[in-house]
């Protein structure tokens, strides 16, 4: 079958899929970025208890894998009163564990600020929240581009298992054409192409904008 | 929930933790032949490397056990979801150990190659007594984070119909709609052997400390 033929037939459904995929992702990247700044403010404001609750909640789901919120979620939502779509449940469940990740990554720039800072911060009489929002947050979210782009493509990967919850992503996409064509691999193949240039996308979009940010 | 469902779960775990221990074997063995590629001298061995890495790294796991999965069979090799899942997390986590031990052996100081080529040692020798202990120590913390990664990864075999701790607790919700206790009882199930892994390799580092040798990690 000629390029073409194929393209006409099988484009439309690749398409919903990355559609699906790049959408979910996206939204999930941003929401998962947001929750670790939270995250960092909790940790570094709410004192020694609230240090210990984030370190509790980043232990919890960096030792389990990401199928096990998927699942809660998806099956829980519903029997509490929450009969939210599938795909929000699985990007909630993405939100909450990549933003555990990116909760500990933005901790490790934190480290990286000049502690002359701070002191100069309260010597111009900023409130906490005013150094948080104008000094801290800025500086730690440009420090941290790289290692962000690194568990944005985590991410991206792993919009593969909300499959598993019925959502028409990419790789359900692939198995529902194997299962009706028949053809062992080639859904696949074509799949696994498109995800490397999802990826590779993502990984020239955080170095451009690494570039573009970085400051001195 | 069901009396008898706790000991599927635990039985699930174990196979589970043997899953993931056969994959860092096997991933750690494949992983040595991958680091030797990456500093081949000949140009297309270093590429064959690169290509490895980079397919392997930018698809997502599922895709690839789900691509085994159906395209084994289609070869006449009958393997079932056991092998195939095995197969596939050993070619997941080479790439990721060999990542680890190439930023090994580029974190051995300049001076240890050159004092062990100006004693005459020969390759073999160098290998063992150089390279090896010193890419061991360097490389120990982010080895034992690719095989914490290896127990969770382990979990989306059970899409492709591995029987593990994931798709135990799956079948379990289905029959009982116990959701939280299942899912609460396979997260720390989950939690013990990651966490397990990981303070075991803390300790194993501070076995192979080696005084006085720490200021000279390049």
């Amino acid at each position: 079958m000629g390029f073409a033929r194929w393209a006409a037939i099988y484009g439309p459904t690749y398409a919903t899929g990355l559609a699906w995929t790049a959408a979910t992702a996206l939204a999930a990247a941003g929401g998962a970025i947001a929750w670790g700044c939270v995250l960092l403010l909790i940790r570094l404001s709410a004192g020694r208890w609230g240090a210990l609750g984030v370190d509790g909640y980043v232990q919890l789901f960096r030792n389990t894998p990401v199928l096990l919120p998927i699942y809660l979620i998806y099956f829980a939502f519903p029997m509490i009163g929450l009969p939210w779509p599938a795909v929000v449940c699985g990007a909630l469940a993405l939100i909450l564990q990549n933003g555990a990740y990116i909760s500990e990554i933005l901790r490790g720039s934190v480290n990286a600020i000049d502690r002359v800072q701070f002191d100069a911060a309260r010597s111009l009489g900023l409130a906490p929240w005013n150094t948080f929002r104008k000094i801290v947050l800025p500086q730690v979210l440009v420090y941290s581009i790289p290692a962000l782009g690194n568990q944005t493509v985590l991410l991206l990967k792993d919009t593969s298992l909300l499959s598993a919850i019925s959502i028409t992503e990419l790789t359900m996409q692939a198995k529902l054409l194997t299962e009706q064509t028949g053809a062992a691999y080639e859904a696949f193949i074509v799949v696994a192409l498109l995800y490397l240039l999802l990826v590779s996308g993502t990984e020239v979009v955080f170095r451009a904008s690494h570039r573009a940010v970085r400051w001195r | 929930m069901p009396a008898g469902s706790l000991q599927l779960l635990a039985q699930g775990a174990i196979v589970s933790l043997l899953l993931a221990a056969s994959a860092i074997v096997g991933g750690t063995l494949l992983a040595i032949v991958l680091a030797v590629m990456a500093f081949s001298r000949l140009a297309a061995v270093r590429a064959g490397y690169r290509v490895y890495v980079y397919v392997v790294r930018g698809t997502p796991l599922l895709v690839l056990a789900l691509l085994l999965f159906y395209a084994l069979p289609a070869l006449d090799l009958r393997t079932g979801p056991y092998i195939a899942g095995t197969l596939v997390l050993i070619i997941y986590t080479a790439a990721l150990f060999a990542e680890v031990f190439r930023g090994g052996v580029l974190a051995i100081p300049r001076p240890q190659w050159e004092s062990a080529r100006s004693l005459g040692l020969p390759p073999l020798a160098m290998f063992r007594k150089v390279v090896a202990p010193l890419v061991t120590r360097y490389t120990l913390p982010p080895y034992v984070n690719v095989c914490v990664m290896t127990v969770k990864a382990s979990s989306v075999l059970s899409i492709i119909s591995v029987w593990e701790l994931t798709l135990a607790a799956r079948e379990i919700i289905e029959r009982t709609f116990a959701v939280f206790t299942v899912l609460g009882l396979a997260a720390a199930f989950y939690f013990v052997m990651c966490f397990g892994i990981d303070r075991l390799g803390r300790r194993l580092e501070r076995h192979l400390a080696l005084r006085g040798f720490a200021g000279e990690r390049a």
